[in-house]
């Protein structure tokens, strides 16, 4: 009898594929740094995995549209724009830090944009103004980013927090009352959300029922809907996001809660709001830019365009996208140059032109804060309307500066380098 | 394995080391991932002692890192500006949480020892999350940035150039490593090697295991307190994930594949891991996988590791 004989996996075989291996993935890098030399360099740390990977992805496609259009009409200063995207992850600030510092010290970007988490984005400030690269945040909501840890290099395009609440808070208490009960998300951003409604509705001389906090990735929302109900609020405030909003609405409607009570909040997004059915799409809410605006010059252009790469409409994330890849280009036109602080002197107060702010009342970086004011969408949320993806019905446009309070208010005192 | 051979790897390391930030570029890194590799390895060789010298399995060191990162960052932001109090005060932490825990569970062996250190490690984590109005709680530790080291007349930029505060954090790795290296030769050393191998023979020879189990601990754990405090100078910030679970696992990912028998290994482990996370996330988001395949080739191929590899070809 003889023994069968494998060919023998040999253990330097094993080494040379691994070399190979590893020599295959480090080559990508070489390519990039050789065309890059005489490229203004543009690098997005942003999630594209996990729970803000959709809202991350479609900022990506906004910044992607936004850098065709200014490479089209002949770049940033005569040179064109290279993107340099990479994954921040959705919720570890410590990877999306480490790629921060990447993207400036190994990619030497002259922009650094991100991040959907606002404290993954407070996290990349903190380099970012170490470092003194410009930043822009396209989509990262709580106020500290441009109140009380403001930097001079560091501009947001979305609205703080407190500025959802007031644009929604006034309308909520005059048409359905001021005793309000809330359901929020057990984290800071959720404790943001609630204290801005809270101060909001206070202000109005509303009051608080109840608060539950409910921790990130809850299914079941009837201990919370009962308990609400039997508080017997005006209004129930929902301020869950993302699945979270998703499975909280669906149950209050199946609980019938709308019938008993007006449900609202501050936040809301398209892409919540797509991966609801058609009659659970309730309530009343804040959207930061909204792609149905009849009337509004270049809105139709913008969606059109989105909505070829994509197959889908537009939501506030491409804006955000969008308005954030431009701001690069209005800064180094400005400034004539690619200096960080040049190019943040000359952003202060300026005034986006129409074809990019996409808004009927324009949108402005404001001074002293780096803030964009624009308008906010008042309205409420629909299973249908007059388009296929019309899934919100604006009732009222909210101007930013009227909601921003002052910058004193922020909390904001910017110190420039000497 | 011979004398001469150490010496060998021994050079080869150390001039790697010193000449990182310049060939880092090469394979497509920056110095501040170079700064990452030595803060990575001494965690994993602080790891190490423990987990190869002593042979206790600790699932849980991130809490000493963690602790250090801590201690570190919010040194500089609520107590005062300077480097060197800021490690001291992250290492004096990460120590006496060593000390507490490690008094707490040197009687467990096998998986009950590695579960205590999980147990004990989610503790702090919890704390550092839902803390958050001194620790910043999920949105991490900022507002703060290492402050440049004067040394006399001289000052050092390790806040301005990423290059000095390399060497410092390589300094500090010497320091470590050295220490750690010396505490090995000792006759203490070689009693861990010997509770490793036969923990029964060792206590029949008279030897308190637990007590040398516990200062093992304490010893791998101030290292760990020291690594823990580099990583948040580098970063310049601290997040609750720095004494997670996920993060202990990382550094025995590191120690077991680099090869934890041997000296060095942990350090090629947490280059490796280091350098193929930081290049092969920028092309795909599933780099873990990558990781992961690497990982179960060499506990399938080279079970002392990568650099067990060497050993196994010197003389017996």
């Amino acid at each position: 009898m003889t023994d069968i004989k494998l060919p023998p996996l040999r253990r330097r075989d094993l080494i040379a594929g691994g070399l190979a291996l590893g020599a295959a993935q480090v080559a990508g890098p070489f390519v990039r740094t050789a065309r890059a030399a005489d490229t203004v360099k543009i690098g997005l740390d942003n999630p594209v995995t996990g729970t803000y990977a959709a809202p991350g992805k479609n900022e990506l496609d906004g910044v992607k549209y936004a850098i065709e259009l200014i490479n089209a009409q002949g770049g940033i200063l005569g040179r064109q724009v290279e993107l340099i995207a990479e994954d921040s992850t959705s919720g570890d600030a410590g990877t999306a830090v480490q790629k921060a510092n990447k993207l400036i010290d190994r990619d030497k970007v002259n922009f650094l944009l991100g991040n959907v988490n606002s404290a993954l984005a407070a996290a990349m400030a903190g380099v970012s103004s170490q470092k003194g690269v410009l930043h822009v945040v396209p989509g990262g909501h709580a106020d500290a980013i441009t109140g009380a840890n403001c930097h001079w290099n560091v501009f947001r395009v979305c609205n703080t927090t407190q500025m959802e609440a007031n644009a929604v808070a006034k309308t909520l208490a005059t048409k359905y009352g001021k005793k309000w009960y809330y359901i929020t998300p057990d984290y800071l951003f959720g404790h943001a959300l609630q204290a801005g409604m809270q101060n909001a509705n206070k202000a109005l001389g509303g009051e608080t029922l109840g608060a539950d906090l409910t921790p990130l990735g809850t299914t079941d929302f009837s201990a919370n809907l009962i308990k609400a109900q039997a508080a017997n609020p005006d209004v129930l405030v929902l301020l869950v996001q993302g699945d979270d909003m998703i499975n909280c609405l669906k149950q209050a409607v199946q609980f019938g809660l709308d019938k008993k009570l007006h449900i609202a909040g501050s936040q809301q997004e398209m892409e919540a709001l797509e991966g609801i059915p058609p009659e659970a799409r309730i309530g009343t809410w804040v959207m930061e830019w909204y792609w149905n605006q009849p009337g509004v010059p270049h809105v139709a252009d913008f969606v059109a365009a989105i909505k070829k790469r994509t197959g889908r409409v537009p939501t506030a994330r491409h804006w955000f996208g969008f308005v954030s890849a431009w701001t690069c280009y209005f800064g180094a036109e400005g400034a004539k140059s690619l200096e960080a602080v040049k190019m943040a002197k000359a952003l202060q107060g300026f005034k986006l032109p129409p074809e990019v702010a996409l808004m009927p009342d324009g949108a402005f970086y404001r001074a002293g804060q780096n803030q964009l004011i624009g308008d906010l969408y008042v309205g409420t949320a629909q299973g249908q309307g007059s388009a296929p993806d019309d899934f919100f019905k604006v009732s009222s446009v909210e101007k930013g500066v009227d909601l921003a309070g002052t910058v004193e208010q922020s909390g904001c005192k910017m110190t420039w380098p000497t | 394995m011979s004398v001469k051979r150490d010496f060998a790897v021994g050079l080869f390391v150390w001039a790697a080391l010193l000449t990182m930030p310049f060939w880092m570029p090469a394979i497509g890194g920056y110095t501040g991932l170079a700064t990452r590799v030595v803060v990575m390895g001494l965690g994993a060789m602080a790891l190490n002692l423990l987990l190869g010298y002593t042979g206790a399995l600790s699932f849980g060191h991130a809490t000493f890192f963690g602790l250090g990162a801590y201690g570190a960052a919010m040194t500089i932001r609520y107590l005062v500006p300077s480097t060197p109090l800021a490690l001291l005060a992250g290492i004096a932490v990460a120590a006496a949480a060593g000390a507490a825990i490690g008094a707490m569970i040197v009687r467990r062996r096998g998986v009950y020892f590695a579960m205590s250190t999980i147990a004990f490690g989610q503790i702090f984590y919890f704390v550092a999350f839902r803390w958050s109005s001194v620790t910043g709680g999920d949105d991490g530790l900022t507002g703060w940035t290492r402050a440049p080291l004067s040394l006399g007349p001289l000052t050092l930029d390790i806040r301005g150039s990423e290059t000095a505060f390399y060497y410092f954090a390589l300094a500090l790795f010497a320091a470590g490593v050295g220490a750690m290296a010396w505490i090995l030769s000792t006759p203490f050393g070689r009693t861990l090697v010997a509770i490793r191998e036969n923990e029964r023979r060792a206590r029949f020879l008279g030897l308190s295991i637990e007590r040398h189990l516990w200062l093992s601990f304490v010893i791998s754990s101030t290292l760990m307190g020291l690594a823990g405090g580099l990583y948040a100078l580098l970063n310049n910030f601290v997040d609750p994930r720095t004494l997670r679970y996920d993060q202990s696992g990382e550094f025995v990912i590191m120690a077991v594949m680099g090869g934890m028998r041997s000296f060095w290994g942990p350090l090629l482990g947490a280059f490796i891991f280091v350098v193929v996370q930081d290049v092969v996330s920028s092309h795909t988001e599933n780099w873990m996988s990558v990781i992961g395949l690497v990982f179960i080739l060499v506990v399938l191929f080279f079970p002392r590791g990568l650099l067990g590899l060497l050993g196994r070809r010197a003389p017996a």
